[in-house]
């Protein structure tokens, strides 16, 4: 696990030409859907909203999809702690191999992993639909 | 004797082109072309080109396109100009030059390469494999080539579960390409963003499908991002030796949040200019620092004129030149280490 595998030949493919055909069957079917998104949009464009408007507030102001968790988070804890918060989080997140930096050795490890990202995606995903509905 | 049925191959040759140029031609039928006027009436008048240019059409185009008399058909006696198209008007001398030049090409390739493998000796090789060879021994690129083609990709990597980064990266490009066609219309100035995104929506060929391509292909990729984040994360494959592959791999996020930060508020609309002010309200919230972020996300207190030209900049300028880099090594490390083992 350690260290810098070696693959034999039996247990691998030879990166040209299977592996890059099977990565090209990938980008074709992205592309087929990106494609029929793109015809979708001929009849039912993104839109507009009204324009921009700085001195008017809509009812129900909301942040992109993507930070409404954190905005969610923010509306119910103190502002300092709702900025230094994620803050401390995506610095965890960076430097976290050198905080976890023991070798796995079974697939329990695997399984506590999971099990914690699953909390945390649960719980992200409850904020945004919270913040979402709210 | 090689050299007696090279001579012979060249008067062949000679003979052929002597009888080409030899041949009885076809008088010149048809209106004359008219002189070009004298120089000192040339000017750059376009209605003049104009005339001149429709008086030569019918050379160069179908007659139905020029309206030139046709006999009605049920007066036409010719059943084979039916069949060649001739009535239509079709068998112009640019069809006929395209026809006979194509024909004439692929029969000298034809004389070049039986003659090259005659000469020679030796099977003739594709023009690809030929341009490919003069090439490598100029270069000499297909030795590191084929270092970098043959590298073998174990059999635990071609699971569905490790295109997820793959797909990212494709996603990415595709934003480029989307994004660099929206470009070309987009204005950012707070009086031409919101109708500059109209005309694009309902003006543009296809402007509406290029938008929401890069409308929904930017929320795929922050989606495909994090499953890729996860798939890592579960398996450990942040672990020794790829930290700094894991550190790449959380700046390539942040930087495609910011990609999302910045795109949103180009619209210009309701939705993006208040979703935008209270994302850039989460950044002043922090301690020490955070009325010094909010003044450079916003270029000043509020959201103007300027917010939008500085996000417009980052959005296609800073962030595109930081996340290529970024993919470079974070690409370059995966090679260079490979795909970790799972247990």
């Amino acid at each position: 696990m350690a260290e810098i595998e070696n693959p034999t030949t039996e247990n691998s493919v030879p990166f040209y030409p299977v592996h890059v055909s099977n990565e090209a069957k990938v980008v074709l079917g992205i592309s087929v859907v990106a494609i029929v998104i793109g015809l979708i949009g001929i009849f039912s464009p993104v839109g507009l909203g009204e324009p921009a408007d700085a001195m008017n507030t809509p009812a129900h102001v909301k942040p992109e999809w993507y930070f409404l968790g954190l905005y969610q988070l923010l509306k119910y804890i103190s502002k300092t702690a709702g900025a230094v918060l994620p803050i401390l989080g995506v610095l965890v997140i960076t430097f976290w191999p050198f905080i976890d930096r023991k070798p796995d050795t079974s697939s329990r490890s695997y399984r506590n992993r999971a099990v914690g990202v699953a909390i945390f995606m649960v719980i992200l995903i409850a904020m945004t639909i919270w913040g979402e509905v709210s | 004797m090689k050299i007696t049925s090279r001579l012979i191959v060249l008067l062949g040759f000679c003979m052929a082109i002597l009888l080409i140029l030899a041949w009885p031609g076809e008088s010149q039928a048809g209106p004359a072309v008219p002189e070009n006027p004298p120089a000192s009436e040339m000017s750059t008048d376009w209605t003049q080109a104009k005339t001149i240019f429709s008086e030569n059409l019918h050379q160069v185009l179908p007659s139905k396109f020029t309206a030139a008399a046709l006999p009605p058909p049920e007066k036409d006696p010719c059943l084979h100009c039916h069949i060649t198209g001739e009535e239509k008007g079709l068998w112009t001398p640019l069809v006929r030059w395209i026809m006979f030049g194509g024909a004439g090409l692929i029969f000298a390739f034809g004389i070049y390469r039986s003659s090259s493998v005659w000469v020679t000796r030796e099977p003739w090789k594709p023009i690809l494999s030929r341009t490919a060879d003069w090439f490598d021994s100029r270069y000499e690129i297909s030795d590191p080539l084929s270092k970098f083609l043959s590298k073998p990709v174990p059999n635990f990597a071609r699971r569905w579960w490790y295109c997820l980064g793959g797909i990212t990266a494709f996603l990415f490009v595709v934003q480029g390409l989307t994004g660099i066609m929206l470009a070309f219309y987009y204005q950012p100035t707070p009086e031409q963003a919101y109708t500059s995104i109209q005309f694009i929506e309902t003006q543009v060929n296809f402007g509406s499908s290029i938008r929401m391509i890069h409308h929904w292909s930017a929320n795929g990729m922050i989606l495909m991002c994090t499953a890729h984040m996860i798939r890592v994360f579960i398996m450990g494959a942040y672990k020794k030796p790829r930290e700094f592959n894991w550190v790449s791999g959380v700046l390539l996020m942040l930087l495609t949040l910011g990609f999302g930060l910045t795109g949103y508020l180009l619209p210009w609309d309701q939705r993006a200019f208040w979703a935008t002010t209270v994302a850039t309200e989460i950044g002043a919230a922090i301690p020490v620092i955070g009325d010094l972020v909010l003044v450079f996300a916003r270029v000043g207190w509020d959201i103007a004129a300027e917010t939008l030209t500085r996000f417009y900049a980052l959005h296609i300028l800073i962030l595109p030149l930081v996340t290529v880099a970024s993919m470079g090594a974070h690409f370059i490390m995966v090679r260079r280490q490979g795909i970790a083992k799972p247990l």
